[in-house]
């Protein structure tokens, strides 16, 4: 670079600098949004508008009856509630899980810590594979029921030892002033940890929940009763059935839509319990990494 | 159990770990309470962890589901000799390491430099909006974000396609084009995790020392000089971190993306060890062989880790985990 005057050299370069760096994330927005945009306005187009291919970002020839038609499909709606349930339920039982795990591993004082906390890092390095995890489950009788897609996922290693560094951080002499005043280990988890740890606690639950409501995997493997079926292996099967006889058999003529809008609609209603999440996930997710990154 | 230990204790010729159970057993008799928590982690992963890699020994046998894994006879290296002379294998193998590979190149790069470049947007609004719309595509699933590239690419008026078209060229079946369905996985991936993945680069900015700043800036050098000789070797230790933790994953090229996101014209492209397990495994129930395969797969990113481990214990005085 050439020598001459520092200040006034820096000032331009750098306000063109700056130029395209808001240009460059203003385009990172966009390309992050369109899908959606596109979705949407497909959404909501006519079925002529979206057959022939000539809806963008806005929508052509206008109808609601797509919207109205997934609301009312019992497949969609059965779905929906199963995931759901999953959602809720593993999310309140892997949370509850969780922490009493990582409660008794964040003190150093508990004889065996090592070989506790060996015993469930190694989980995370190795795994028996999907075969003999699949035969289990057909062992126990779990395939092709509910339980089996919370239950192998409710002691998750990696958020335990985010919670347990979390616990760790909080000072000692909070447990031993409850120690003092005759409480037990239980009670000093219940009635002085935890509602100190809300913010990490939300954060895993935020985290499960996410997980939960966006699993495929599991359901894919365990799951072929319909009735049993989750959201995203419904819209899995939707998005399969492109156009074909499994959609086009179930659209009344009359209602001026197509598969493609019916998947974009269904894909966009999916979406929204994460939307609504999302807000919170905010303000929760970036400390929950940080504290996750810090080591125990 | 309490019973049980006590007697063992009791009956065994005093050795030496006795002194450490004899302490571990007053332990758990004083604070029985805090122990008590425990157990029913322990016991779940001790089920649903530790019982499938017992049942790992079915890649050393002839697996049937009626004689069970005791029943099923023995039949020794015989699945992984089929595998190491498996065209399928080989293949798939190889469909893992391109795939892998290709996010590595492509997506291990771009979050930093994403990163290096939201720290330099001043407007403390403008920034955080940026951020907000970039993270959203983490919390989706896979299904969704298959959902929107399958409508974006579409032949039949998907938006990349239009543009194709108005700059005159051939529009391209993305999903069924062998050719560039793996750039597909990759693009998508990006799309869904680069936003994300700079959390933690940020992250590691914050702990970067200001007054390294003022004083490059005395010594006047400009913004990119900063970067190049304060932010980047600030943030080599957690690159380095990042980078072994991908390594590790190795033959973990995204399977459930790939699952979702795969179909039969273009396996010979994307088809990877965790989606030949599971079709092979579920769908044609060659569980024996297939558990061979995953075996494979364990015991190679297993050494990864540790290696990696190793090297982060070496060179940045601190282990992975």
């Amino acid at each position: 670079m050439s020598k001459p005057s520092n200040a006034i050299r820096s000032s331009v370069p750098e306000k063109l600098f700056n130029a395209f760096n808001h240009l460059f994330f203003i385009l990172a927005g966009i390309t992050t949004l369109l899908p959606f945009v596109n979705l949407l306005a497909k959404s909501l187009s006519s079925e002529s508008a979206v057959i022939s291919g000539t809806v963008g970002l806005w929508p052509v020839g206008w109808q609601t009856g797509t919207y109205r038609y997934v609301l009312q499909n019992a497949m969609f709606l059965n779905a929906f509630q199963v995931s759901v349930l999953v959602t809720v339920v593993g999310t309140a039982l892997s949370l509850a899980m969780t922490t009493i795990t990582a409660y008794p591993l964040s003190k150093p004082r508990l004889r065996g810590r090592k070989w506790f906390l060996l015993l469930f890092i190694f989980t995370m390095l190795f795994s028996g594979g999907l075969i003999p995890t699949y035969l289990l489950m057909h062992n126990l009788g779990l395939v092709n029921s509910l339980p089996v897609l919370f239950l192998p996922a409710m002691v998750n290693v990696f958020n335990m030892l985010i919670i347990k560094n979390y616990f760790e951080g909080l000072p000692d002499s909070l447990e031993e002033s409850a120690k003092l005043d005759g409480a037990g280990n239980i009670r000093i988890l219940l009635y002085v940890v935890l509602p100190l740890s809300l913010p990490v606690l939300a954060t895993i639950a935020l985290f499960f929940a996410v997980a939960f409501w966006n699993d495929y995997f599991a359901p894919m493997i365990y799951i072929t009763n319909p009735s049993l079926k989750p959201l995203q292996l419904y819209l899995k099967e939707l998005l399969v059935a492109s156009g074909g006889e499994f959609l086009k058999d179930n659209v009344d003529a009359a209602l001026n839509t197509t598969p493609q809008s019916i998947q974009a609609a269904s894909i966009l209603l999916a979406t929204v319990p994460i939307l609504l999440v999302y807000p919170f996930l905010q303000k929760y997710f970036v400390k929950g990494v940080l504290i996750g990154s810090v080591k125990g | 159990m309490k019973r049980s230990t006590t007697l063992a204790a009791q009956t065994a010729p005093p050795r030496r770990p006795a002194g450490y159970f004899r302490k571990l057993r007053s332990d758990v008799f004083k604070e029985w309470d805090l122990y008590l928590l425990l157990v029913p982690g322990i016991l779940f992963i001790l089920l649903f962890k530790y019982t499938p890699m017992y049942g790992i020994i079915i890649a050393f046998k002839d697996f049937n589901i009626f004689d069970g894994y005791a029943g099923s006879p023995w039949v020794g290296w015989k699945h992984f000799e089929k595998l190491f002379h498996s065209a399928d294998f080989v293949r798939v193998f190889r469909n893992t390491v391109i795939i892998s590979l290709l996010k590595l190149v492509f997506l291990f790069p771009l979050p930093i430099i994403v990163a290096l470049l939201l720290n330099e947007l001043k407007n403390v609004i403008f920034k955080r909006s940026v951020q907000t719309i970039i993270y959203l595509p983490h919390f989706l699933s896979w299904v969704i974000v298959s959902g929107l590239f399958i409508d974006l690419l579409s032949t039949n008026g998907g938006l990349v396609n239009k543009a194709l078209v108005a700059f005159g060229m051939e529009p391209v079946a993305f999903f069924l084009d062998s050719s560039v369905f793996r750039s597909v996985l990759v693009t998508s991936a990006g799309w869904k995790e680069t936003g994300w993945s700079t959390i933690v680069y940020l992250a590691a900015f914050s702990t970067i020392d200001p007054q390294l700043y003022e004083a490059a800036k005395i010594d006047g050098a400009g913004r990119l000089k900063q970067v190049w000789h304060i932010t980047l070797p600030g943030i080599a230790p957690i690159i380095v971190l990042m980078l072994i933790l991908r390594l590790g994953n190795l033959l973990e090229a995204g399977t459930e993306q790939i699952l979702v996101m795969y179909n039969p014209t273009v396996y010979n492209v994307s088809d990877v060890i965790g989606s030949y397990v599971y079709r092979m495994g579920l769908g044609n129930q060659d569980y024996s062989f297939t558990t061979a395969v995953g075996l494979f797969e364990a015991v190679i990113s297993f050494a990864l880790i540790l290696s990696g481990n190793a090297l982060s214990r070496k060179y940045l005085q601190r282990g992975i985990w």
